[in-house]
């Protein structure tokens, strides 16, 4: 690895323990109340399936309508498993996280590999149908709750260890929502991350470049479902209550607005705007009812005014940061000796 | 050895034949232009070449393989680069990845290694760095390496086409109207980089032009094509002052 990264590595991961630090502090020592905490858990949830639709949608370019289906899939399929398993539950979770994945990839392939080899929007009309008739199908059958929903889905920690359960909570979520950006980062930063943006901006070009189109948009799209499941792991075991109804249409554009909302292929940006698009609508509890409403004219002056999101294709780097300030400094040291000197 | 050898491809689209028993063979180095009035067929001869059409009959063999029915990214592996009539850069893109885009098919490190930032990926990627700021440097771009794609001069967009192009490893290289949309000192100047590059690079070239001060300067033997069927073959000069071709061009 080369030194400049490696200090760049090294100051993001400083910046990432003292964030987890402080926050998982405040959360441990009762400083942050329950529901602010739990907010704080659908922020995280949200900041993972924001950052994955933005690899299917913003990198790839490909429209993806249910992003919520691959969520509420990898949400029954691991709370299934946790309330099922008999395993005590510190093993049962992170395995369960796992399994929603992979139960996620495995409908993102069986869906994506019809779409995705033509070339066109097929996969936002395929994937909008599958997000309904995954819906339907946990309201019909038995195993899931059927419409009553999925109860008493088991807490992340045992009671008995004394350990607090919104710590717990929290640590999982904040771990899987830095893996998460950290892993689609470095892909996105790799030869295959550019053969995936090279097919979002020219699939004829990428394909006369030597990029296998199909695989590479069939890899980013099923990658995008893995996290998505795993966000849902997240979210059932947080709420410990599942209800079908909540992984609808609006739920899938809701995640979309944020990935539009925070610019088509960055990663800060979607961070930025899933923080602030959970965190308004509980701000304004007492409007919630025009959340929707609140949504579209947002979206609507986003597009209006600033086209490519309100991070277009920027990217937050802190050791570029650091290097900006320093050289402010020096600059600032040295005007200050040339004053001296006169 | 010859680098292409095509047999009889023809392609036919609903009732029309757009190219008809179409045969070409290129040897290493060789440099061929493919000239033709609109409409010709010249193309769809290279989109027949590079797989993005199927021929309907006829067979094609690229560095010795039969590379019938195989789809473009294939074909590029074997050793068949293009640039397009109308540029086709990844334009947000930095000029600098759109060579390493064209690099991928040279790097072997996996998804893992990618996600695990491996030793194999950082030598990797420096190397894919290093073959792309040669390849620039070539063209004069590589001070131009962070710049954006869609906001470099025409020209220079032309040029990083080919640079991609040649990113790929070819043996054979397949030039779409290289020139058009250039003004005489930057025709002459691409004249220039087509024989630089053939050198350097060892490729053969086949380029369809209508350039005439192009073809006839650099290129050692003209196809034309007419309806999708050849009309004459030889020497720009043969070719030139033959009367069918001259009546293709003007009319009788």
């Amino acid at each position: 690895m080369p030194k400049n990264k490696k200090s760049s590595y090294l100051l993001t991961l400083a910046l990432v323990v003292v964030l987890y630090g402080v926050s998982a502090f405040l959360v441990a020592s009762g400083r942050i109340n329950k529901y602010v905490s739990g907010i704080l858990v659908m922020v995280l949830v949200n900041i993972i399936l924001t950052v994955s639709l933005n690899l299917a949608s913003g990198f790839l370019g490909q429209l993806v309508l249910g992003h919520a289906g691959f969520m509420s899939v990898g949400a029954y399929a691991s709370a299934l498993f946790t309330l099922n398993s008999g395993l005590p539950i510190s093993v049962a979770f992170p395995l369960s996280i796992l399994i929603a994945g992979v139960v996620a990839v495995i409908f993102g392939i069986l869906i994506g590999i019809p779409a995705l080899r033509l070339k066109g929007d097929y996969l936002a009309i395929i994937t909008l149908g599958f997000g309904e008739i995954i819906k339907v199908l946990i309201n019909f059958f038995d195993f899931t709750g059927g419409a009553r929903g999925l109860r008493g889905i088991p807490r992340v920690v045992d009671k008995s260890s004394g350990i607090s359960v919104e710590f717990v909570k929290f640590s999982y979520a904040f771990f899987l929502a830095v893996l998460t950006i950290y892993l689609i980062t470095a892909f996105i930063r790799s030869r295959h991350g550019r053969a995936v943006i090279a097919i979002r901006e020219d699939e004829i070009a990428a394909e006369a470049s030597g990029i296998n189109t199909t695989y590479y948009k069939l890899l980013a799209f099923v990658m995008a479902a893995f996290f998505a499941g795993v966000a849902g792991a997240l979210y059932a075991h947080h709420l410990g209550v599942l209800n079908p109804a909540k992984f609808d249409f609006n739920y899938s554009v809701e995640i979309l607005v944020m990935v539009v909302l925070g610019g088509m292929g960055s990663i800060t940006g979607s961070v930025v705007s899933a923080i602030a698009l959970t965190i308004l609508p509980e701000l304004l509890r007492g409007f919630s009812d025009y959340r929707m409403l609140a949504y579209s004219v947002i979206l609507i002056l986003v597009m209006l005014f600033k086209p490519t999101g309100l991070m277009g294709g920027y990217e937050f780097s802190l050791s570029r940061l650091v290097r900006k300030l320093r050289g402010k400094n020096k600059e600032k040291a040295e005007q200050e000796k040339v004053g001296a000197a006169k | 050895m010859s680098v292409l050898t095509a047999k009889n491809i023809s392609v036919v689209f609903g009732g029309l034949k757009a190219v008809e028993d179409f045969s070409i063979e290129i040897s290493e180095g060789e440099l061929v232009g493919l000239i033709g009035p609109n409409g010709a067929g010249k193309t769809t001869v290279f989109n027949l070449l590079t797989g993005v059409y199927q021929p309907t009959t006829g067979s094609i063999t690229l560095n010795g393989q039969d590379v019938t029915g195989k789809k473009p990214e294939q074909i590029v592996s074997i050793g068949a680069a293009r640039t397009f009539q109308n540029i086709r850069l990844f334009k947000q893109m930095t000029v600098l990845d759109n060579v390493l885009v064209a690099d991928n098919g040279s790097r072997t490190y996996s998804v893992a290694s990618a996600l695990l930032r491996t030793t194999k990926y950082w030598k990797e990627e420096k190397a894919a760095r290093e073959k792309a700021m040669a390849l620039l440097s070539v063209f004069g771009m590589e001070s131009l390496a962070d710049a954006t794609a869609e906001n470099l001069p025409y020209g220079k967009q032309r040029k990083l086409e080919i640079a991609r192009a040649l990113a790929t490893n070819p043996t054979l290289l397949l030039l779409d109207e290289p020139a058009a949309g250039m003004n005489p000192t930057e025709t002459t100047e691409l004249m220039e980089t087509i024989a630089l590059i053939r050198e350097k690079f060892k490729v053969a070239v086949l380029l369809i032009e209508h350039d005439m001060s192009l073809v006839t300067g650099i290129c050692e033997r003209v196809i034309v094509l007419n309806f999708g069927n050849i009309l004459a073959q030889g020497t720009p000069q043969e070719v030139t002052s033959n009367p069918e071709v001259i009546t293709a061009y003007l009319g009788e």
